[in-house]
């Protein structure tokens, strides 16, 4: 086959890889196919519709193509039960390997990932947990490393779920998917502190009433990508999605969300909430899907970028194929300095610039963040 | 001390066009005085003036405040150093808290005189007290700062706000419009309860009934940009009778 992408030979050393996962060789037709896909698909870059504002094959091309050192741990409480598996999972099984791909499979981080994971946890959660999981995955050192998380939620059951993604100098590229079954709900609060260039893409499988709560901040150090499918399988599921971005200085952040409504009585909500400074960067791609035969959908949007810089750039699109009438939308994005007004009255009553503004950043980050949430303490000092 | 507030020969612009036009005006500190005049004379824009507000042109004349130069001054340095205006349509602030609001903008204004921020159950033993003096439950110190507050609540969150801070010179923009009978008369209560040696109220408005309450020692016309006529209480009493025709006319 012809090699369509020149960041690809580096990658051609799948051997290697494999070496160091004597175990996997059971699985290396499933791993030979998402990487004949990748080979076709190449690295993402600005010519795909889904990257159009993210060159990932540019910024990778100088990370060293060895694995960098990843480490996952859970940490639960104690009278939570609930089954933790690896690689022996996907053994037991197979069909499971190649799941995301049933959702998405023209997707060359995603292909990427099932060709070369190196680390997986598959968490089974059968019952109501008391106390959340908490998932640190941390990555020391240069790199590559391709992280898996799966998650399946069995029916009627409640859970809360921390993921901590930091560390590293290289490049992390990450799925994560969970499936939620009936009656069942999720909460989750996701910490991206990533000094790597940071890939996730992350699936939610939602089943019949089921509910997935998302509550994501992120403040990376480097290059961010986080890209959110959820996919409506029964009726009366609902995903939430609300995202703080606070990037670093020189650092870019960029995100997609998709709500693919193949189910009738279905809710989505997606917000953004982006405040970029010196020399940064963000995108907020989101996209709904609802097919003709689908009855009574719901699908908000809202999207809001101050820049407090004049080299801050933020891109917004929403995007939306909607095929019937029987759908309530609500979307609107702004993205501006703050408002003047706002300040002087603040000014007015004796804070200082620095005050004024901290006091209404805090404001628009408290719409997504409340003071009860455990992301609470990770954010910068400044908005403490 | 005599001319606490000292404003000679201003003129302001706002797009090329002239508002206030050669006003001069002074308050002694322990005074209060009233601005009436006709919609659109320029009493809000003299008000956001002494606040500090940006967008104005001043093309002539000098304010100063206790001594200094006003204008040098930044909106959160005059509000420290004493000037507060309780604003004729306050802007709602999403994601704020009121109380959060409030004891940060006395932190500052502490901090700014050298003083210690006050403990958080004094604190909270003070906005009470104030707030129980208003009428103002504490719902609505939780609440984010005027966020669909009524328009009546707006004002009494500003009297609120005015008397935690106790400012030397308060500026209220038409505080009285939009209260109801018996919140206007809890609020000017509030408000004249302030009242003493050492700081100065100016208070624009539109009815003679607030100057029943708050009984002002110097009322002055205001018509075109420039205070046309000054007087006593009985300039309010006949302008609530016979409107500003005569000041028309002149
Ligand atoms: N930013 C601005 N741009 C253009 N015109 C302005 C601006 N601010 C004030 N004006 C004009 O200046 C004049 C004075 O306005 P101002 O708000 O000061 O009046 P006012 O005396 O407070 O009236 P009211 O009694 O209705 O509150 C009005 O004609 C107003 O339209
Ligand atoms: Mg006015």
């Amino acid at each position: 086959m012809a090699m369509k992408d020149s960041t690809m030979p580096n990658f051609l050393n799948i051997k290697n890889f494999d070496k160091s996962f004597d175990d996997l060789s059971s699985l290396s037709q499933l791993r030979e196919e998402a990487f004949l896909n990748l080979k076709d698909i190449g690295i993402p870059s600005k010519k795909f519709e889904r990257w159009k504002y993210n060159d990932l094959k540019n910024d990778i091309r100088n990370i060293e193509f060895s694995l960098c050192k990843t480490s996952i741990k859970i940490k639960k409480n104690k009278l939570d039960k609930f089954e933790i598996n690896e690689i022996d999972y996907f053994k037991k099984n197979k069909n499971h390997y190649l799941q995301p791909l049933k959702y998405l499979k023209d997707e060359g981080v995603v292909n990427l990932n099932l060709s070369y994971s190196n680390l997986f946890k598959v968490l089974t959660i059968k019952k109501d947990l008391k106390k959340p999981i908490i998932v640190d995955i941390k990555s020391e050192g240069h790199g590559m490393s391709f992280p898996r998380i799966l998650i399946n939620i069995y029916n009627n059951v409640n859970a809360e779920i921390q993921f901590l993604n930091r560390g590293g100098l290289g490049f992390i590229n990450q799925i994560t998917e969970i499936n939620i079954g009936k009656n069942s709900s999720v909460k989750i609060s996701r910490l991206n502190e990533s000094s790597s260039i940071h890939s996730e893409t992350f699936f939610s499988n939602l089943g019949r009433n089921s509910e997935i709560n998302l509550k994501n901040l992120s403040i990376p150090k480097n290059k961010s990508r986080f890209q959110v499918f959820n996919s409506f399988i029964d009726e009366y599921s609902s995903a939430q999605f609300k995202s703080v971005s606070i990037p670093y200085e020189n650092s870019k952040d960029d995100f997609l969300v998709h709500n693919n409504h193949l189910s009738s009585n279905c809710k989505s909500d997606v917000g953004m909430r982006s405040i970029l400074g010196k020399e940064t960067e963000s995108s907020f791609q989101a996209l709904i899907d609802v097919e003709n035969k689908i009855k009574n959908s719901r699908a908000d949007q809202d999207c809001r970028a101050i820049l407090l810089d004049e080299k801050a750039s933020m891109n917004a699109k929403p995007e939306m194929k909607i095929y019937n009438n029987d759908v309530i939308c609500k979307h609107g994005t702004t993205i501006g300095s703050l408002n003047q007004d706002h300040i002087f009255y603040l000014n007015s009553r004796g804070l200082n610039k620095f005050e004024a503004e901290k006091i209404l950043l805090q404001g628009i980050i408290s719409e997504y963040i409340s003071e009860d949430s455990p992301l609470i303490n990770f954010l910068p000092e400044k908005y403490k | 001390m005599k001319n606490f507030l000292k404003i000679k020969n201003l003129s302001i612009s706002v797009d090329d066009k002239c508002i206030i036009k050669d006003l001069n005006l002074n308050i002694n500190k322990g005074e209060v005085h009233a601005l009436m005049g006709p919609n659109g004379c320029g009493k809000s824009t003299l008000s956001n003036v002494l606040a500090g507000k940006e967008g104005y042109d001043i093309t002539n004349g000098k304010i100063s405040f206790s001594g200094e130069n006003l204008l040098k001054f930044s909106p959160n340095e005059r509000a420290n150093k004493g000037i507060f205006l309780a604003f004729q349509y306050p802007v709602e602030i999403p994601g704020v808290t009121n109380i959060n609001f409030i004891k940060t903008a006395l932190e500052s204004n502490r901090q700014y005189n050298g003083l210690d921020p006050l403990k958080p159950g004094d604190f909270l033993k003070l906005i009470k007290e104030k707030a129980e003096l208003l009428g103002i439950s504490d719902e609505y110190l939780k609440r984010q700062l005027n966020v669909g507050f009524s328009g009546g609540e707006k004002k009494r969150n500003e009297a609120l706000q005015l008397m935690m801070l106790e400012p030397s010179l308060a500026i209220l923009d038409e505080t009285d419009s939009g209260l109801d009978v018996d919140a206007f008369k809890i609020v000017a209560d509030a408000v004249n309860s302030t009242r003493g040696k050492k700081n100065s109220m100016l208070i624009i408005t539109h009815y003679q009934r607030l100057l029943e309450r708050i009984q002002p020692d110097i009322v002055h016309v205001f018509i075109n940009g420039s205070i046309i006529e000054s007087g006593g209480p009985e300039l309010a009493e006949e302008i609530d009778k016979n409107g500003y025709e005569r000041f028309n006319n002149a």
